[in-house]
């Protein structure tokens, strides 16, 4: 062997020595995978959990509504519970790091010790605040005590908020290291907060704290709607009803914002590095993005079904059932566009059987003009849907309802029109005058939404009801759609986690720490789906074992509250008076 | 309420296992580490060729783009109507035979840009090492081509060992030569593909014929260690497209040579 091979091979292994640790049945890629997608979702949960259980707390104590304060604070034990949790499974993960990979570790440690200080410090703080905020609830319930009792909670999401943000500093310099930084930089010339504000952390830091809302939402839905199943009284039909419906009203309306912070986050990543950029959307990552459209598709489709179903206990929705069936026509047409892959990587006899470089008929369909179309109409689709179940029940009294609503109407035309001109003019101009006119589409849904919700609110002023929600009858199957959504939100979850940490490839830091274990291969798709269905199947476990110790506890909570005379919570309407 | 748990059990189970399916259905493609290669002097053009047709597919990234025809020039396929990149290498640029054009393809991207497409391709040394670069020029060669790499072209454009006996960086390195001429620098590092100097030049960037007159040392400087930094006016478009890779590339020496050469040009 001469010198030029046996060098590379030396340092190879002088690299790999100690570098590595080994971990029975899945290897030490694969703990540590669990350990952090785990750790991630609980993370997710217990920090979204937070930001509406404050919201609701807010509006009981604004609207004098005593159900959203029971319903914040069903919220809140949830999350006591899911705490412990993301504390185990952290532990864990730092454990497992340090042991599997020592010297990854310790070059981030060289970086980020201070910060690693911090963030126990503040996670510490958090716990606290957690439990003074649960434990508290019914000592503060009155007047000023509240208002403290409403700061805690606050205080929660923000020390919530702030450990976040300084994870997503470590995980986002993995992905984009600071300009300039080579193998040889010595990590200890790298300031930590260069490190920290890196390229990409402010786009995940958003898209985090928006997806957190969105996956706390689901969960919480799916909580609510076992408690439905397995409901005994109407009273708690109701309630759990009402529940699983504001669930599913958060996870869906902060759905909808989400893909816009996709959006910066990827165009953040090509600036970065073109060459990243590009394995992620047309390199071996180029499959992914239609798996993305295919669970995004029920997702639009499951929470669509939830209210159109739902729409059946509200009286005067009737009228509007009519128009389902082409919204589901919509939906459906709109999904089988967005997941019909483009880019892909074709070899040379494929290529032959294909007659070219694009599949003839695929090629019109799967390129970004027609999917940014396509995505766009599911998200208006899908704000129709809510709009209409907001409006199910509403008899408007202002003068101007009947303009008002064709303006509604105008602004829906608009905004479908805008997105399907730039969806078809994009076929004939360059790519790069294409990729500007999402940013059209885009905002014309957005102003769609923002100016026919203010009209809406104002339409709704004074406006007379039908007749009260008929909370608690709902078909069970409605409550079905609930867990598919919660389910594949969680699978999303690990899926965007495998992107996210895939486009480095074979690097533990990007082009700065090189992964010269025997894992360094990142996995094809479907070996990375059994990982993730995996970190699911333990998440989900967990979470309904977790529920059911609440409901232990709720159960003697409320032995004690039935000796002492204490009613069950009921919604306004539960009985449908 | 075991029925009831047993439809929920049954139902995650369903969703579960249809997601998991799509993912295993679809082509399964991995990211592969790129692999040192034993490329002695017996090296076959064949072994050349299967090196290279592997990278090619996976550890090199290429076929994201050159497979398309979109974003790059397709190469395993014609490509205005001059046959595969092989049969047409040898002809794209006068007295620059096929070899000394793809290798200098893959090393200084900009060189020879192609009408029609931006530079966004990244210097191919960040990503893989030089054997493997030549390993992909065979394998290149060898698509309507005669396959002409040997073993001494890997030698010879193989990475000094650093004090420590080992190549210079992970990713097979760039080459950092010790000159401090500055127009030998705009030259060697590939400059001219995007920027005009004395003329000549692509205009993907800013001219370098009196920047000094517009721009200071210190934003000259930024521009070139941080080019995502700032945008200059006129070039919106191609925002992001220069490399940030030039930090590497410079000595501190080299750098502020070529700092200080291009602030005098006013």
């Amino acid at each position: 062997m001469t010198e030029l091979t046996l060098l590379p091979l030396l340092q190879a292994a002088a690299d790999t020595s100690g570098a590595y640790g080994t971990f029975p049945g899945i290897g030490a890629r694969g703990a540590i995978w669990v350990a952090a997608e785990v750790h991630l979702m609980f993370a997710a949960f217990v920090l979204g959990v937070p930001m509406f259980a404050v919201i609701c707390e807010l509006i009981g104590i604004v609207g004098k509504e005593e159900r959203y304060d029971k319903l914040s604070k069903e919220f809140t034990r949830l999350l006591v519970f899911a705490y412990s949790a993301t504390a185990l499974w952290g532990g864990l993960l730092l454990f497992l790091i340090t042991t599997l990979y020592p010297r990854f570790w310790t070059h981030m440690a060289r970086i980020f010790s201070m910060s690693m200080w911090i963030y126990a410090g503040i996670f510490f703080v958090e716990s606290f605040t957690l439990y003074l905020y649960y434990y508290g609830w019914d000592r503060w319930k009155e007047g000023r005590a509240k208002w403290g009792h409403l700061g805690l909670g606050v205080l929660l999401n923000v020390f919530g908020t702030t450990v976040m943000f300084i994870a997503n500093g470590w995980l986002t310099y993995m992905m984009s290291p600071p300009d300039g930084m080579t193998a040889e930089t010595l990590p200890e010339s790298v300031g930590t907060w260069n490190a920290i504000a890196n390229a990409t952390w402010m786009p995940i830091n958003i898209h985090r704290l928006i997806a957190n809302a969105v996956f706390g939402g689901a969960i919480v839905a799916a909580y609510a709607a076992y408690r439905f199943l397995a409901a005994k009284t109407d009273e708690e039909r109701a309630h759990y009803d009402w529940m699983g419906y504001v669930g599913n009203f958060i996870a869906i309306s902060t759905f909808i914002v989400l893909p816009f912070a996709g959006y910066w986050l990827g165009r953040e990543i090509y600036q970065y590095n073109q060459q990243m950029g590009i394995t992620m959307m047309g390199g071996f990552m180029s499959w992914l993005w239609i798996v993305q459209a295919v669970l995004i598709g029920v997702l639009f489709l499951a929470a669509n079904y939830y209210l159109w179903t739902g729409m059946g206990r509200i009286p005067g929705a009737d009228r509007f059932s009519k128009y389902t069936k082409w919204m589901l026509m919509l939906l459906v047409i709109c999904w089988i566009v967005w997941a019909t892959p483009h880019t892909m990587i074709a070899s040379r006899s494929e290529l032959a059987a294909m007659g070219g470089a694009h599949h003839p008929f695929l090629n019109v369909l799967g390129v970004m003009s027609a999917k940014n179309t396509a995505v766009n109409l599911m998200i208006l689709t899908t704000f129709l849907s809510f709009l209409l179940y907001r409006r199910a029940n509403v008899r408007p009294t202002v003068a101007w309802a009947n303009s008002g609503t064709m303006v509604q109407g105008a602004m829906f035309v608009f905004a479908a029109a805008v997105v399907l001109f730039y969806g078809v003019y994009g076929y004939f101009v360059e790519a790069i005058v294409r990729i500007g006119f999402s940013v059209y589409q885009v905002a014309a849904v957005i102003l769609c939404i923002v100016s026919v919700t203010v009209i809406d609110i104002l339409i709704g002023r004074g406006a007379e009801s039908r007749g009260e929600i008929q909370w608690g009858k709902m078909p069970d199957r409605s409550q079905y759609a609930l867990f598919v959504l919660a389910v594949t939100f969680t699978w999303l979850m690990g899926l965007m986690g495998f992107a996210r940490s895939g486009i480095r490839q074979h690097w533990h830091v990007w082009q700065v720490v090189r992964d010269t274990s025997v894992d360094a291969a990142t996995p094809a798709l479907g070996a990375a789906a059994w990982m993730i269905t995996l970190c699911v199947v333990i998440f989900l476990s967990l979470v309904a074992f977790i529920f059911w110790l609440g409901s232990l506890a709720e159960h003697t909570v409320q032995k004690k509250g039935a000796g002492h005379g204490v009613p069950a919570p009921v919604p306004s309407g539960a009985t449908g008076d | 309420m075991w029925r009831t748990n047993l439809k929920i059990l049954g139902l995650t189970i369903a969703v579960l296992a249809f997601y998991t399916m799509i993912a295993n259905i679809i082509p399964q493609l991995e990211s592969e580490v790129p692999e040192e290669l034993d490329l002695t002097a017996g090296v076959t053009p064949e072994a050349l060729i299967a090196a290279g047709d592997k990278i090619y597919q996976s550890a090199g990234g290429c076929a994201a783009c050159h497979g398309l025809g979109t974003r790059a020039p397709n190469l395993l396929a014609d490509h205005a109507g001059q046959g595969t990149i092989g049969a047409r290498c040898a002809t794209r640029e006068p007295g620059v035979d096929c070899k000394a054009y793809l290798y200098e393809s893959l090393t200084q991207p900009s060189k020879y840009l192609v009408p029609g497409f931006e530079a966004i391709m990244p210097d191919m040394r960040r990503q893989i090492s030089e054997d493997q670069i030549w390993a992909l020029v065979a394998y290149l060669e060898s698509l309507g081509g005669e396959v002409t790499v040997t073993a001494e072209d890997i030698k010879r454009t193989a990475p000094a060992p650093t004090a420590a006996g080992a190549p210079s960086v992970a990713g097979g390195g760039v080459a950092v030569t010790s000159t401090l001429d500055p127009v030998a620098l705009v030259s060697e590092k590939g400059c001219i593909g995007c920027h005009i100097l004395d003329g000549k030049g692509g205009a993907v960037g800013p001219s370098f014929d009196r920047i000094g007159a517009t721009l200071t040392a210190d934003r000259i400087r930024r521009g070139i260690l941080m080019p995502n930094a700032d945008t200059a006016k006129g070039f919106e478009q191609f925002a992001g497209t220069m490399p940030t890779t030039f930090g590497q590339m410079f000595s501190a020496a080299q750098l502020e040579a070529l700092v200080t050469y291009l602030a005098s040009r006013k």
